[in-house]
């Protein structure tokens, strides 16, 4: 088992550790901080992978945008204030959903044959290559998704604007 | 490099976390955090499938741009549900699903 196996293993086992997090927390705020843990460490899933610009942005969208927006939202929500259940009442039909697609997925990966190049042939893929595509073939739903994100900022302040005679 | 089956087990795994904290979570921003772990996890697998599968496919990586795309959408969605849930607090005093029922008969 090369080093790199053994940095991939470790990271994994973070994040599903993290993942875990995520849902099992008592406290709502714990559950964020465990997010920012899961997401960093998707983030070094992508480094083993060799892909280190979605690396790079999954750490400054995800681990700085989006869980400072998931923070902010707790904070306005007062979701620490008031002690509740934290769970709904399906909790035995949830976990067994989750399972079974948990053993069909694992079944189905097992049962089927990639065709793929041997892991130890595989060159790492250079932040250029991404870029010329993205700009070339992939220019016109990069423009949409921007404007996209525009509209959907917009719509955000929109939403959160209080209402006319409301303080 | 890990071989490709265990990339997927392992985004199998977190997406299999991902669903049972939508379903069970009452708090709907925890729920939004879950719907993210679902989404990281579809986009190891498209990381996976463009880096193993680079040379079987004449050399294109369209998984990448997927996830790239996944990343971006995530964070617009995030900014939308996360303004809907202030607003619901906002009128309705509480940020639990089961609680929200204006539209149940």
């Amino acid at each position: 088992m090369s080093a790199t196996e053994i940095v991939f293993y470790c990271i994994a086992f973070f994040m599903i550790a993290s993942g875990l997090g995520v849902v099992l927390a008592r406290n709502i705020v714990h559950s964020a901080l465990a997010l920012i843990l899961a997401l960093g460490a998707v983030a070094g899933v992508y480094v083993i992978l060799t892909v280190e610009f979605l690396a790079l942005t999954q750490l400054v969208v995800y681990g700085a945008a989006v869980i400072m927006l998931v923070l902010f939202a707790l904070m306005l929500t007062r979701a620490r204030e008031r002690p509740q259940a934290l769970f709904g009442k399906n909790r035995p039909i949830a976990f067994v959903i989750a399972a079974g697609l948990l053993t069909a997925f694992i079944a189905g990966i097992v049962a089927s044959e990639w065709a793929t190049t041997n892991p130890d042939d595989i060159e790492p893929l250079p932040f250029q290559e991404i870029g010329d595509v993205l700009f070339s073939a992939w220019a016109v739903p990069f423009e949409v998704i921007s404007v996209v994100l525009v509209i959907a900022m917009a719509g955000a302040i929109l939403l959160s604007q209080p209402d006319q005679g409301e303080q | 490099m890990p071989p490709l089956e265990h990339v997927l087990v392992i985004s199998a795994i977190l997406f299999s976390i991902g669903v049972y904290g939508v379903l069970t979570r009452r708090n709907a921003v925890n729920i939004l955090m879950s719907v993210e772990l679902m989404l990281n996890a579809v986009s190891i697998n498209m990381v996976a499938f463009a880096i193993y599968g680079r040379v079987a496919f004449d050399n294109t990586f369209t998984g990448i741009i997927f996830a790239f795309f996944i990343v971006v959408v995530a964070a617009a969605e995030v900014a939308l549900a996360l303004g809907i849930v202030v607003r619901l607090f906002r009128n309705r005093a509480t940020a639990n699903v089961d609680e929200v029922n204006l539209l149940k008969w």
